[in-house]
C-alpha cells in the first residue's frame, strides 16, 4: 500500500538518535573491548619478522598458528588468539616482549628465534613473571646458568647437541675447522666443540670467527682451502649458512671436505638449492621421517594442504612449544602464571617409545635428536636429507646426555 | 702466504666490482636528484629477484632483463613518489625512501615467502681457474669483467652523449639545465631509473652468490652507503676506486683479522673522513653546501 512517503525519507527524530548513536560509539568502544578482552586469551608471540632469521620465523609462526587452528582457536572453551610482535634486536625483543605483558595482557609468551634475543627475553620472563617458552634458540646458557622459573625453552642446548654429534664426526677425521658466527650461538659451538675435539686429541687447524650477515665467503673459504682440514664444523646461522655452502659449491669444494653443523633449519639448506647442498647436521624434526609418531603425521599432512609445502623442522618447533602450552593452560584450567608453569612442567609429548618433555629442574625440553645428511643426489625440492641416526640411542640416556641441571649451573628458585 | 694474499685481493676485486655497481647507482641518483635513496639496497634486491623469475619461467638469456625491469619499476616510483619530494627537506626523502625499503622487502616476503630461494650460477659458468697462486671461479670473473665492462660504458655514456652532458650539467645547476629549455623532469626520471637498473645489475650478479632473501638488500645498502662516502658524494671515480679498496681491504682482513671483516670499512671510512672530509676525490658542490 503506497502510504504517500518515500521509503527514502527518514524521519527527523530517527536521524537525531541515529545520528547521537554514530557520534556516542567511541565512547562505548572501550567498554566493548573490555568484554571482548575478558574472554579471549592472549597468548603473545615473540618472533623476528625481518632479517635473515626471518626465513625460519615464518615457519615457526605458521606452526604456532596452526597448533591453535587445530584446536578450533579455543583454549579451555573461550576463544583464544596470539599477538605476534617483532624482535628488532635483544633490547627491542625485551621492549615488545613488556608491550605484550602491559598492553596486550598476554597470558604467556612464545618466541625467541636467535640465541641473543631469547637470552635478554628470558630475563625480562622473569622480571614480569610471565611464563616464556622459548620455541627456537640454542644457547646452553639459556637452561644452565641463565635458566629461571618462567622460561622453557624446547632446542637443545648447543653443548648437549656438541655431545651427541661428536661420535659422528670423529669418523672425518680429527682436523678441523672451525667457522663460527661471532655471537652467542656461534661462540657456543665454538667453546664446546674445542672441548670435545681436544679432549679427543685432535686439532684446531683454523678457527674464524665471522660476523653475521656476512655476504661474501670468498675470502674464508680460500683460507680453509689453504689449511686442507679434516671437516668444517659450522656455526654460523640460517641465511648466513645458506650464502656459505653456496659458495662453497660456487667455489668447488663441495665433495671435497665435509660441512658439518648442529641445529640447522631445513629452510637454511632448501635456499641453498639441489646442486649446491652439502653436509651433516643435526635438527629435531624431519618431515619425512617415517618414525614420526601420529599427531605430527597429521600436523604435517595439515601443514602442507595449508601452505602447500612440506613442514620445516622450525614448523614443528613452532607447533609443539605452542601445542605444549596450550594443553597446559588448558590441563591447568586457569591462565595464572604458576598454574600454566606447573601445567608445562607435568606435559608429556610423543610416545611411549620416544616421549619428549619439559624437565623440571632447568625447564629444559628433553627430547632426541636427529642425524641428517643430505642425500647424494636430491630429485625431490623438499626432500633433501636422510636420517642417519637419531641421538641418543637409547631413551633411557636422554637426563643423563642433558646432564644434571645443577651441574649444568641452573640453580631454579620458586619465584 | 703471497699465494693467498694475491687469491684473497682477487676475491676482494670481486666483491667490491659488485659494492661499486650498487654504489653507482646511489651515487648517480643524489648528485643528480639530491636524493638520499634509503631503498637502493631494495632495487639490488628487486633485481636478485627478478633474475630468478625470469630464470624459473624463460631459462637463462631471459635473466638479462631483470635490470631492465628494475629499471622500469624505478622509474615507476620516481613519477609516483620520489617527484614528490625534490622541494622537501632532506630528511623528508631519507624517511620517505626508508618506508619504501620497508614496503618492497614486505612486498617480496609476501610474494616470494621469508625462506631464501635457490639460485645458483649457470652451469656453463661453472669450474675455476687457477693462475699459478691465484684461484678464481669462472662466474666471479664473469662478474668482474661485467662490471668493468658497464662502468667503462657508463662513463663513455656520461662523457660523450648529450644527455650524459644533460646529466652532468644538470647535476650542478638543474636550474640552468631547465632554462636551456631542456625538460629536467624527464630526466630526472630516467635518471633514478638508471641508478635503480644499475642496482638492479648487482642484484641479478649477485643472486647466485648471496641468498636470495627479501632481506639480503640490509646486506648491500651500508657498503654501498661507505663507498658512496669514502668517494665523494656524486663522484663517479670516486665510488670505483672507494668500492674496489673497501672490498679488498675486507678480504684481506678476513685473512688475518676475521671478526673484524664487517667493521673495518667502517674505520676506513672514519680514517678517509679524517684525512680529506668530502671523501677521495669529492668536490665541493654548490647545491649541497
Amino acid at each position: 500500500m503506497n502510504t504517500g512517503k518515500s521509503s527514502l525519507v527518514v524521519p527527523r527524530r530517527q536521524a537525531l538518535l541515529g545520528a547521537a548513536a554514530i557520534a556516542a560509539a567511541p565512547l562505548a568502544r572501550p567498554f566493548i573491548g573490555y568484554a571482548a578482552a575478558a574472554e579471549t586469551i592472549k597468548i603473545g608471540l615473540l618472533l623476528a619478522k625481518t632479517g635473515d632469521i626471518a626465513a625460519q620465523t615464518e615457519y615457526l609462526a605458521n606452526g604456532t598458528y596452526l597448533a591453535l587452528e587445530e584446536r578450533g582457536n579455543k583454549i579451555m572453551g573461550q576463544p583464544a588468539e596470539l599477538v605476534w610482535l617483532d624482535e628488532p634486536s635483544p633490547q627491542g625483543s625485551q621492549q615488545n616482549m613488556q608491550k605484550l605483558v602491559q598492553e596486550n595482557k598476554v597470558v604467556a609468551i612464545l618466541g625467541g628465534s636467535l640465541s641473543s634475543n631469547g637470552l635478554a627475553e628470558q630475563a625480562t620472563a622473569a622480571q614480569l613473571k610471565i611464563p616464556f617458552v622459548c620455541n627456537n634458540a640454542a644457547a646452553t646458557d639459556m637452561s644452565g646458568k641463565n635458566c629461571n622459573h618462567y622460561t622453557f625453552r624446547l632446542n637443545t642446548p648447543v653443548a648437549v647437541q656438541a655431545a651427541m654429534f661428536a661420535p659422528y664426526l670423529m669418523g672425518y677425521g680429527k682436523k678441523w675447522y672451525f667457522i663460527t658466527a661471532n655471537y652467542a650461538f656461534g661462540q657456543d659451538i665454538a667453546k664446546s666443540f674445542k672441548e670435545i675435539l681436544i679432549k679427543a686429541g685432535g686439532t684446531v687447524v683454523g678457527d674464524d670467527s665471522v660476523p653475521l650477515n656476512t655476504p661474501d665467503y670468498s675470502s674464508f673459504i680460500l683460507k680453509i682451502r689453504q689449511a686442507k682440514p679434516d671437516m668444517i664444523l659450522g656455526g654460523v646461522p640460517a641465511g648466513d649458512l645458506s650464502t656459505f655452502l653456496k659458495q662453497w659449491n660456487e667455489i668447488g669444494m663441495k665433495g671435497t671436505i665435509p660441512v658439518c653443523e648442529i641445529a640447522i633449519g631445513d629452510t637454511d639448506i632448501w635456499a641453498v638449492g639441489q646442486e649446491a647442498a652439502t653436509g651433516l647436521y643435526t635438527s629435531l624434526w624431519w618431515y619425512d621421517n617415517p618414525n614420526n609418531p601420529p599427531d605430527e603425521k597429521a600436523m604435517a599432512a595439515d601443514y602442507q594442504k595449508k601452505y602447500g609445502k612440506p613442514a620445516a623442522d622450525k614448523a614443528w618447533m613452532g607447533w609443539i612449544a605452542a601445542k605444549s602450552l596450550f594443553e597446559s593452560i588448558e590441563q591447568a584450567k586457569s591462565t595464572e602464571t604458576e598454574a600454566i608453569i606447573k601445567g608445562l612442567e607435568s606435559w608429556k609429548g610423543g610416545t611411549a617409545a620416544n616421549p619428549y618433555y619439559w624437565r623440571k629442574g632447568d625447564h629444559q625440553m628433553l627430547l632426541r635428536n636427529l642425524v641428517v645428511q643430505v642425500k647424494p643426489k636430491i630429485t625431490d625440492k623438499w626432500d633433501y636429507f636422510d636420517v642417519k641416526g637419531v641421538v641418543p640411542q637409547n631413551v633411557a640416556d636422554l637426563e643423563k646426555v642433558f646432564g644434571d641441571p645443577v651441574a649444568n649451573g641452573c640453580h631454579m628458585t620458586a619465584t | 702466504m703471497l699465494d693467498v694474499l694475491l687469491s684473497q685481493v682477487a676475491a676482494g676485486l670481486v666483491l667490491g666490482g659488485l659494492y661499486v655497481l650498487i654504489a653507482i647507482g646511489l651515487s648517480i641518483i643524489f648528485g643528480l636528484l639530491g636524493i638520499v635513496n634509503f631503498a637502493h639496497g631494495n632495487f639490488f634486491a628487486l633485481g636478485a629477484y627478478f633474475a630468478l623469475t625470469l630464470y624459473q619461467y624463460l631459462g637463462w638469456p631471459a635473466v638479462l632483463l631483470a635490470p631492465v625491469l628494475v629499471g622500469v619499476v624505478g622509474m615507476a616510483v620516481e613519477r609516483t613518489l620520489i617527484r614528490q619530494l625534490y622541494d622537501k627537506e632532506p630528511l623528508v626523502s631519507l624517511i620517505v625512501t626508508f618506508a619504501l625499503a620497508l614496503m618492497i622487502e614486505a612486498l617480496l616476503r609476501l610474494i616470494y615467502g621469508g625462506i631464501g630461494q635457490p639460485f645458483n650460477q649457470p652451469p656453463f659458468l661453472s669450474g675455476i681457474y687457477l693462475w699459478g697462486p691465484v684461484l678464481i671461479t669462472k662466474y666471479r670473473l664473469t662478474v668482474f669483467l661485467t662490471t668493468i665492462a658497464l662502468l667503462i660504458g657508463l662513463w663513455a655514456f656520461m662523457q660523450f652523449t648529450p644527455f650524459g652532458r644533460i646529466l652532468r650539467a644538470g647535476s650542478r645547476d638543474p636550474e640552468m639545465v631547465g632554462l636551456l629549455g631542456i625538460r629536467l623532469p624527464r630526466v630526472l626520471t630516467a635518471v633514478f631509473g638508471l641508478g635503480c637498473a644499475l642496482a638492479g645489475v648487482a642484484g641479478m650478479l649477485a643472486a647466485p652468490l648471496w641468498t636470495v632473501i627479501p632481506s639480503m638488500s640490509e646486506n648491500a645498502i651500508m657498503p654501498a652507503f661507505v663507498v658512496v662516502v669514502i668517494g665523494g658524494l656524486g663522484s663517479f671515480a670516486g665510488a670505483v676506486i672507494a668500492g674496489l679498496l673497501v672490498g679488498v681491504i675486507t678480504a684481506l682482513t678476513i685473512q688475518f683479522q676475521p671478526d673484524a671483516a664487517n667493521a673495518v670499512m667502517y674505520v676506513f671510512m672514519a680514517a678517509v673522513l679524517l684525512v680529506r672530509p668530502r671523501g677521495l676525490l669529492g668536490e665541493r658542490w654548490e647545491r649541497f653546501e
